[in-house]
């Protein structure tokens, strides 16, 4: 297992804008804002010993229950993505976290994606406590971020605002 | 001023909810956990907001005549169901409130042979000056008709799914 990266948020997760990202409005269509956030999500499972190899073993899976997205800014072809994650939660089996996806050399915000991700039995495909090991790697990351200021795009209500 | 839609607009649909997208999960939405990956529900339920903004006159037409363009604000989805590759999909469209350049909509997606509800989708989507890449307000004929189907679809109930906030409700 790789070590625990001690970054808050959690600074890792690089990415590209592929050509097939790109939709008839020219610019990265909004589907696949989530296959890239999907893919950080990914690296954070991989900190927590839940990612790829957790499944290909045969022990578990993790499913997202809900998904939020802000899409606050268009990225387009080739565009560098770096991509940011904050805990916001954590119970015996599920992880509230946000990411932010940054343009990795223009700094802008493109777009954040709010998540609820569950702990699921491998044989049963239902909900299951996540394993030990997962679980004192996932309280770790949770009390160091605890201390970043809550994102505003966090705990959004979808609507129209009126003047 | 506001922009002439120039091609030929679809027949109008008012019945309420639409309930006219249909859709198959593609092999390639298939992801290692053996059914359709979180981003693809996305990008299905994009798809049904695109039938939805061709009933308001606003297809790939409106952006293939560089007239202008819709972008999606920001977007809900709750996972209910696993779909797997090949499921025919059917998806329900509610209006739940619009204005001079925003619509606000929620999406079911079911299994149209088992019937179950698989995932939903509340959405906001914004009209865009094809020029500036700014936002503008519906051109007068989509506006027109958003009105119509506004006019049905008021009166459904507030969907249960709707309006969510995320978090972990502890008991």
């Amino acid at each position: 297992m790789i070590d625990l990266d001690p970054g808050a948020p959690l600074d890792i997760h690089r990415a590209t804008v592929l050509p097939e990202w790109i939709d008839w409005n020219g610019h990265m269509n909004v589907g696949y804002y989530v296959v890239a956030f999907d893919k950080a999500t990914d690296t954070l499972c991989n900190q927590f010993g839940v990612g790829w190899e957790y499944t290909r073993e045969k022990i578990g899976m993790t499913f997202v229950l809900e998904a939020h997205v802000t899409y606050d800014r268009e990225v387009k072809e080739g565009d560098p993505l770096r991509i940011t994650t904050q805990i916001l939660d954590h119970d015996a089996k599920r992880i509230h976290y946000i990411h932010e996806m940054h343009h990795a050399t223009e700094g802008y915000l493109a777009a954040t994606n709010e998540l609820m991700l569950m702990n699921i039995d491998y044989a049963t495909r239902r909900s299951a406590p996540w394993p030990d090991w997962a679980m004192t790697r996932i309280e770790r990351a949770a009390a160091a971020h605890a201390k970043l200021p809550r994102p505003h795009q966090a705990g959004r209500i979808i609507g129209i605002k009126r003047k | 001023m506001s922009v002439t839609l120039t091609y030929e607009m679809p027949e109008l649909v008012t019945r309420a909810p639409l309930d006219i997208h249909r859709s198959t999960v593609l092999p390639e939405w298939v992801d290692w956990n053996g059914h359709m990956n979180v981003a693809f529900y996305v990008a299905a339920f994009d798809q049904a907001s695109g039938t939805f903004m061709r009933n308001m006159g606003l297809g790939r037409n409106y952006v293939n005549n560089k007239l202008g363009m819709t972008f999606v604000l920001e977007t809900h989805v709750t996972y209910d169901r696993e779909m797997k590759g090949g499921a025919p999909m059917r998806f329900t469209t509610q209006l739940l409130d619009r204005d001079a350049k925003r619509v606000h909509m929620f999406h079911e997606m079911y299994h149209s042979e088992e019937g179950y509800l698989a995932a939903t989708n509340e959405t906001i989507v914004m009209n865009i000056d094809y020029t500036t890449r700014r936002s503008a307000p519906w051109p007068a004929q989509a506006a027109e008709r958003l009105e119509a189907i506004w006019a049905t679809h008021k009166e459904l109930a507030k969907p249960a799914k709707s309006g969510r906030m995320m978090g972990l409700k502890k008991k």
